[in-house]
């Protein structure tokens, strides 16, 4: 996998990362509604599933997540990923 | 179990459970069974600040010239504030202290219970800069039925985990009799009675006070009592890691990592669990009712509160895995995000844009051919 990442979001559409900080500021860019608090890896409100490919930590995340689930405000894609948001 | 306050046993603490295992002897954090703790009080210890440091002086001009109705909303959200933040200054260390068994969530207690005095002298700082006397607000928290009766809602739990657990050090595991009062001390109906205190905890920390966040951050939406509202931010900042801390609790033993009797016990408690978040929801909402039973403000009245109540009832309910309880819906309240980021958080202007300055950091990462230019 090379190039550009590509982020695939449920009910939105698919879009390549443009090396926003986190992926919740790409989300954001993006105009899609992705819920979050306190942008700091703790308060968990931003958790998401990642259904498919990998992300790397921004910062420390002090939240428990199941193995599914990531931080949008944490990490950030390091390849082609798909993520779902809550309903 | 009789507690001890230095168990001069050789046990290797990473074996035991978080709770009811054998006391802790040495506090060593070199091993840890979970290092998440250490890191919540890393954050936690990185996130210090002092009421002092909020300049209040406009806020009391702000609160002289708000409209009656308004002053009983300040004030009255206030007081409930204070009345959770005295509960949760004692209660943790209290409580779950005498029955941890792993040091770093015995230090993470401590942590967590310190910074909550730190929101309690916030209290006394914000009253005595807005009202001349002090002691007439402080003494209806007592007095005023609406708090009294969200008090004993709040401490019941506590209280009864407490005085089991008293019973059982005294006479051990059993049923005993004490004044006509039957009592189950038997390990796991003291599980039992931990795991329905961390949920009711939770429900406090995680919707009770978001509750009265709201009303704070509504003032300073439309720039009154703004002081009061970066304190508020601060102390929320505070509570979304003390929440989380609890979630991970709730968590870890739902899920019969830790001790596998939790995961038995989380199954059964559902039915009370899901009627603890009910009953604070409810609350809340009368509270809203009471807050705004004089006249409602700009922003914010009691079915709009009402409608945050649910809310985040719902979001709190499903990180613990639990079903939502009300129709889902999106945040009635977006304004609130922006007072809950944590970066925007700012204490002393060396401090702003961070979240944890670092006191004395300096750079480690050195190589001699730093020094190739100098010259002797």
């Amino acid at each position: 996998m090379s190039g550009i990442p590509r982020i695939k979001v449920n009910h939105h559409h698919t879009f390549y990362y443009q090396y926003e900080f986190s992926l919740l500021d790409a989300l954001e860019v993006q105009e899609i509604p992705a819920q979050y608090n306190c942008r700091g890896g703790y308060c968990g409100v931003c958790k998401v599933r990642l259904i498919d490919g990998e992300v790397e930590e921004v910062q420390d995340i002090l939240v428990d997540l199941a193995d599914d689930e990531i931080l949008t405000c944490s990490c950030r894609p390091k390849g082609h990923i798909e993520i779902e948001l809550p309903e | 179990m009789s507690y001890s306050t230095f168990s001069a046993s050789s046990h290797d603490a990473t074996l035991e459970p978080m709770f009811f295992g054998r006391s802790v002897n040495v506090a060593r954090y070199d091993r840890q069974k979970y290092p998440i703790f250490e890191k919540l009080i890393e954050k936690q210890l990185s996130f210090f600040w002092r009421p002092e440091e909020v300049d209040l002086s406009t806020d009391r001009k702000d609160f002289m010239a708000l409209p009656e109705h308004e002053k009983h909303i300040f004030l009255s959200n206030l007081k409930y504030q204070t009345l959770l933040d005295s509960v949760q200054g004692r209660s943790p260390n209290i409580a779950f202290l005498p029955i941890t068994s792993l040091p770093e969530l015995e230090t993470w207690f401590e942590t967590w219970a310190f910074s909550e005095t730190i929101h309690s002298r916030s209290y006394t700082h914000i009253i005595r800069n807005i009202v001349t006397e002090p002691s007439e607000v402080f003494d209806q928290i007592v007095t005023n039925p609406e708090i009294v009766r969200r008090a004993e809602s709040v401490t019941r739990l506590y209280d009864e985990l407490i005085e089991l657990v008293n019973i059982h050090t005294v006479h051990g595991a059993g049923t005993h009799t004490i004044d006509g009062k039957t009592y189950d001390t038997s390990e796991y109906n003291l599980k039992t009675k931990l795991y329905l205190t961390l949920v009711s905890v939770n429900v406090l920390e995680a919707i009770r006070f978001y509750v009265s966040f709201a009303c704070s951050f509504a003032f300073a939406e439309r720039a009154l009592m703004e002081g009061n509202a970066k304190i508020i931010r601060l102390i929320a900042r505070d509570e979304a890691l003390h929440l989380t801390g609890t979630q991970h609790m709730i968590n870890l033993m739902s899920s019969g990592r830790d001790d596998a009797d939790f995961k038995q016990i989380a199954e059964e408690c559902k039915p009370q669990v899901v009627d603890l978040f009910r009953e604070a929801a409810e609350q809340e909402k009368e509270w809203a009712d009471y807050l705004f039973s004089q006249g409602s403000m700009i922003g914010l009245n009691a079915r709009i509160l009402g409608d945050y109540v649910e809310y985040i009832t719902n979001v709190r309910m499903k990180a613990i895995g639990l079903e939502e309880l009300f129709p889902v819906r999106t945040n009635p309240l977006p304004w609130m995000n922006s007072w809950l980021v944590s970066d925007n958080v700012q204490v002393a202007p060396q401090e702003s844009e961070i979240s944890s300055y670092l006191v004395g950091q300096i750079d480690a990462d050195v190589d001699t051919e730093d020094f190739d230019d100098f010259d002797l």
